[in-house]
């Protein structure tokens, strides 16, 4: 079990290493950070003069929603556009350097591997997350009013979320040894779970519901409204378990291909 | 516990390492049929063969890179499908090319793999100092390994498979890519590790097989066609010589062909152009019989004008080119 961390640091500090790495992490930053200010600046805007948007309109005039439900929407777009340079890396790469065969031969099992870059990876995307709690006091500096409840459970989404996804990446990466197949194959899958979302909005139905109960925004929503449903939680642990297993199935597979 | 039973292990007659029946498919390309041996403690062997004849395939399957279609694997009486954590722990592995993290520190990945093996916490640095030491890389420990040299890389590779102590080493072509005078250290490390452990290495090199290794292999189209010591692999072609015979040009092949060939103890006939329009014919005879001196006499009767005629020792490689031909040696099938 010590191999898993050891396996797992190897991963993380790789992560450090490249310049792909750094670069992610500032991006990362960047990027959230436009959104808050955005998000921000324009509820300040409606705060001053609501009648102009017409009230009726806007779900929520509160401001922990108005922020950070929308701010963490605007996550899992992003975590579409990142996860797939976060993953491809992480099995491509050593296919391709041909790395992967010594590691094979040592006295490691397939699940300590698989599970050991999956937890490095996870190690990174969480350290990733560290900045987003700055915004938290940034909000409060300006004088925001924060509900502690829905901002926790949003992270809480978020983070399992990203897991869900980061799992579907590693197992597309063991499929291939390019990195740029690895990152576009990442991309389709999670934009193909994203498209289940927009089945609920143009369908009604047995469809919407099956898609609806599929689609893992459906399930991230309830977390960004302050909603903590055994549920979701279910789901996104089986999407992660179930991408795992598929990922350690596609790494054994050498066993019968070459 | 663990000591316990790799003590008893050893006290155990039994080989280090033996390979049962092993077949291996890639789809529908046989690349190992039905391969069987045997590797005792302290042994090292030699594996030749010409490329794709299945020598690679043989030491991932025995590195426990991926199993065999058939057949068993067993180290140290550890089956390597059934335990093969247990059995990864008695190897070191060093791969025909030796890839490693570019991006790490040599000395950071020496302790990751030790890590990776299971050295234990109390004598951990010493042995990764230690190993480190042994091939080397004193000097370049915090050196990243994708800014060194290749035959440093090597160097790297070695130290990985020595990490843990393995009892066996499966070094796939070790030296290639080194100069002259590194090829002579990691020889003469070879030799020495060679002392408490079991060897398996495959090369190239003719010179070297007969240099280090005690016993060889020999393998072709994923069977093996001959094994046993370099001198007994000579031993058993010790009855045959080589003879050429060079005549001045091409006019006369036909008919010296056609006189060879009719003369009884000339094998193999080949004939070839060599410079300024020679013609070398080449063909192996039995030892005990000097067929030179009728030669010369019958082509001067015929009028071909022999200008060289020279009788040559079979060596290591004309064994294995004449194996690769035939199949197999006579009187001495693996």
């Amino acid at each position: 079990m010590t191999k898993l961390f050891v396996i797992a640091r190897r991963e993380f500090t790789g992560c450090f290493h490249s310049w792909l790495g750094v670069m992610m992490g500032v991006l990362f930053f960047l990027v959230t950070g436009v959104f808050f200010v955005i998000l921000v600046l324009s509820y300040v805007k409606i705060s001053m003069d609501p009648r102009q948007f017409g009230l009726s309109s806007l779900n929520g005039i509160n401001q922990t929603q108005f922020v950070f439900s929308s701010f963490f929407s605007n996550l899992s777009i992003i975590l579409l556009f990142f996860v797939p340079l976060l993953t491809m890396r992480s099995f491509a790469e050593e296919k391709r350097q041909e790395t992967l065969e010594l590691l094979f031969t040592y006295p490691l099992s397939d699940f300590e591997i698989v599970a050991g870059k999956m937890l490095g990876i996870v190690w990174f995307f969480e350290f990733l997350l560290v900045p987003l709690l700055g915004y938290l006091a940034v909000f409060r500096w300006i004088g925001g009013e924060l509900d502690w409840g829905p901002v926790l459970s949003g992270f809480l989404g978020f983070w399992l979320l990203g897991m869900a996804y980061l799992a579907a990446g590693v197992f597309v990466s063991s499929l291939t040894r390019s990195t740029v197949v690895s990152a576009i194959g990442t991309f389709s899958v999670l934009v193909v779970f994203w498209v289940f979302e927009w089945v609920t909005e143009i369908s009604d139905g047995v469809w919407a519901k099956i898609f609806g109960a599929l689609s893992p925004l459906g399930h991230y929503r309830h977390f960004t409204l302050g909603i903590v449903d055994l549920q979701d939680v279910v789901y996104f642990l089986f999407f992660f378990l179930y991408f795992l297993y598929l990922a350690i199935r596609s790494v054994e597979t050498r066993n019968w291909k070459s | 516990m663990k000591d316990d039973m790799i003590a008893s292990e050893k006290s155990n007659p039994s080989p280090l390492v033996r390979f049962e029946n092993v077949s291996k498919k890639y789809g529908r390309i046989l690349a190992l049929n039905d391969v069987s041996f045997e590797i005792k403690e302290g042994e090292i062997i030699g594996f030749l063969g010409p490329n794709g004849a299945g020598k690679t395939t043989a030491m991932r399957i025995l590195s426990g890179f991926f199993p065999p279609t058939q057949g068993r694997v067993r180290i140290k009486g550890a089956d390597f499908f059934k335990h093969p954590k247990k059995a990864k722990r008695f190897l070191g592995y060093l791969p025909e090319s030796v890839n490693l993290y570019p991006d790490m520190k040599v000395c950071e990945y020496l302790k990751f793999v030790a890590k990776l093996k299971g050295v234990r916490r109390r004598d951990f640095n010493v042995h990764v100092r230690g190993k480190m030491e042994l091939c080397g890389l004193g000097q370049v420990g915090h050196r990243l390994i994708g800014r060194l040299s290749k035959g440093y890389r090597q160097r790297v590779g070695i130290a990985q498979a020595l990490i843990g102590d393995p009892a066996l080493l499966i070094l796939d072509e070790p030296t290639t890519g080194l100069d002259p005078k590194q090829i002579t250290e990691i020889r003469e490390l070879i030799r020495a590790l060679g002392h408490n452990r079991g060897i398996i290495l495959s090369t190239h090199i003719l010179p070297e097989v007969s240099m280090l290794c005690h016993r060889v292999m020999m393998i072709n189209q994923g069977r093996i066609i001959a094994s046993g010591t370099v001198r007994e692999l000579e031993s058993c072609l010790k009855d045959r010589d080589g003879v050429h015979v060079v005549i001045q040009s091409k006019q006369y092949e036909e008919a010296a062909l056609r006189l060879l060939r009719a003369l009884p103890g000339v094998e193999g006939l080949k004939s070839c152009e060599a410079a300024r329009g020679e013609i070398d014919l080449s063909f192996e005879t039995s030892y005990a019989e000097d067929l030179r001196p009728r030669i010369t006499k019958l082509f001067v009767e015929h009028g071909i004008p022999v200008v060289e005629i020279q009788r040559v020792k079979l060596a290591l490689e004309e064994i294995f080119l004449h194996l690769l031909k035939e199949g197999k040696v006579e009187g001495k099938p693996s």
